[in-house]
């Protein structure tokens, strides 16, 4: 039995995951955040700091991180970065003005050397906005098609509504699931 | 609530017999190795007291606290070992199975100055008394949120130890590491899990035995003790 192989073992009787989720400014991240876990969302204000959900869903024990996505505060994201099994970027499908910010800023976390193993989600959040672009467009926007190093799936969403955050974290659940601990 | 933070999560007796994976060089590719993880399945350190602590030389580490068998009578270190300005300003508990608020309290602004001003004794902002009814001991899957706010200093390696004891009994024993704290931040963290099914005899015991439920909670930075603050339970209201 390799090192891996015992490691793969010990882990799969935590099925503990670590997920980040980081965007900028105004993308909804903490509202994603507490929408999936039932909470209100009527009033949400910008996160100074982070916000970490433990929770148990589809038999693993989650641990997620929102971090605040403020200009101020990006350079501490680095900070967070270890251990992380998921990353989820989160983009406000209409704020077309930093869509360039917002594509940059995902360019140079997946050069990080200490996220090459996480799977990516991009949730084009703000669906139910009219003047919101769709996924494909973001997806465009963001090159994601040109991303080889990651696992990744874009998927619409709302916050408010709650549309497709389920099926979000569902997917990355399952895609890092089946790298992790199939990986005998 | 003065800063100090309590919560009332009911006990669970928790499989502590799992085993601490070493720390580990992290390869890219993988989350497998040198996790940062809530450490709740790890061995108890060897059993010690709250006299032996207080005897020993050198700080107070993690590993000493997770030995200790019962709830503290006093503080494991003073208010001013909180160089980092930690400061608990919210505490919340929530039921998921109705999406009800339990109980909610938020420091008010400015109370520190308040606190400052007054000679008091060295539990003062570290203790709370929580009563709650017997219903809560049945409760299902509950979420409970802390919020704190952090000075003009980045803290490394934070990490909560939270202690439950009935009398001499572990219920449940929490460890989390939050890593890395902005300087000037606010910060919340929830932990959602499902609350044990408790014995009728342990739920009768700990509704007639008011405050006989205790809890410790620690905190660290690089493994120093930097805050201590306790409550204790009441599960007899409404009777």
């Amino acid at each position: 039995m390799g090192l891996l192989t015992i490691l793969t073992k010990m882990k799969q009787k935590e099925r503990e995951l670590r997920l980040l989720m980081l965007g900028l400014d105004n993308a909804g991240k903490t509202t994603i955040l507490k929408k999936f876990n039932g909470e209100d969302v009527s009033t949400i204000s910008p996160t100074l700091g982070f916000n970490i959900k433990t929770l148990e869903h589809k038999g693993f024990k989650l641990n997620i991180w929102d971090v605040g996505g403020q200009k101020s505060l990006r350079s501490y994201w680095r900070n967070y970065f270890e251990s992380t099994d998921g990353l989820v970027w989160v983009v406000d499908s209409a704020d077309r003005l930093r869509l360039q910010d917002c594509k940059d800023e995902l360019s140079a976390l997946l050069r990080e050397e200490r996220l090459a193993g996480a799977t990516l989600l991009v949730f084009a959040n703000k669906q139910d906005l009219p003047g919101s672009l769709s996924k494909e467009a973001i997806r465009e926007a963001l090159a994601l098609d040109e991303l080889k190093s990651h696992h990744w799936c874009i998927i619409g969403c709302s916050a408010i509504t709650g549309e497709n955050l389920l099926a979000g974290m569902d997917w990355l659940l399952d895609d890092i699931g089946a790298r992790i601990f199939t990986a005998d | 609530m003065s800063g100090a933070k309590a919560r009332s999560d009911a006990p669970v007796a928790e499989d502590v017999s799992g085993t601490a994976a070493p720390p580990r060089d992290r390869k890219p590719g993988g989350g497998v190795l040198k996790r940062l993880k809530s450490r709740r399945s790890q061995v108890d350190s060897r059993p010690v007291t709250e006299e032996d602590l207080r005897t020993q030389s050198g700080d107070i580490t993690p590993e000493d606290v997770l030995g200790l068998r019962v709830a503290t009578r006093g503080y494991l270190c003073k208010p001013e070992a909180n160089i980092y300005n930690v400061d608990f300003v919210r505490f919340k508990i929530r039921d998921l199975e109705t999406g009800t608020v339990l109980f909610e309290i938020a420091k008010p602004p400015h109370a520190d100055d308040d606190e400052e001003n007054r000679e008091a004794d060295s539990s003062t902002g570290r203790f709370v008394r929580y009563q709650f009814t017997p219903a809560f001991l049945r409760l299902r899957t509950v979420g409970a949120t802390v919020e704190f706010t952090v000075g003009n200093r980045p803290l490394n390696n934070f990490r909560m130890i939270e202690r439950h004891y009935f009398r001499d009994h572990l219920l449940k024993s929490f460890d989390f590491d939050f890593g890395f704290c902005i300087p000037n931040s606010r910060n919340t963290c929830e932990h959602i899990y499902e609350f044990p099914q408790l014995s009728d005899s342990l739920v009768r015991q700990m509704v007639q035995c008011p405050y006989e439920t205790r809890s410790d909670s620690f905190y660290f930075v690089d493994n120093r003790l930097v805050m201590h603050n306790k409550a204790d339970y009441a599960y007899n209201g409404g009777q």
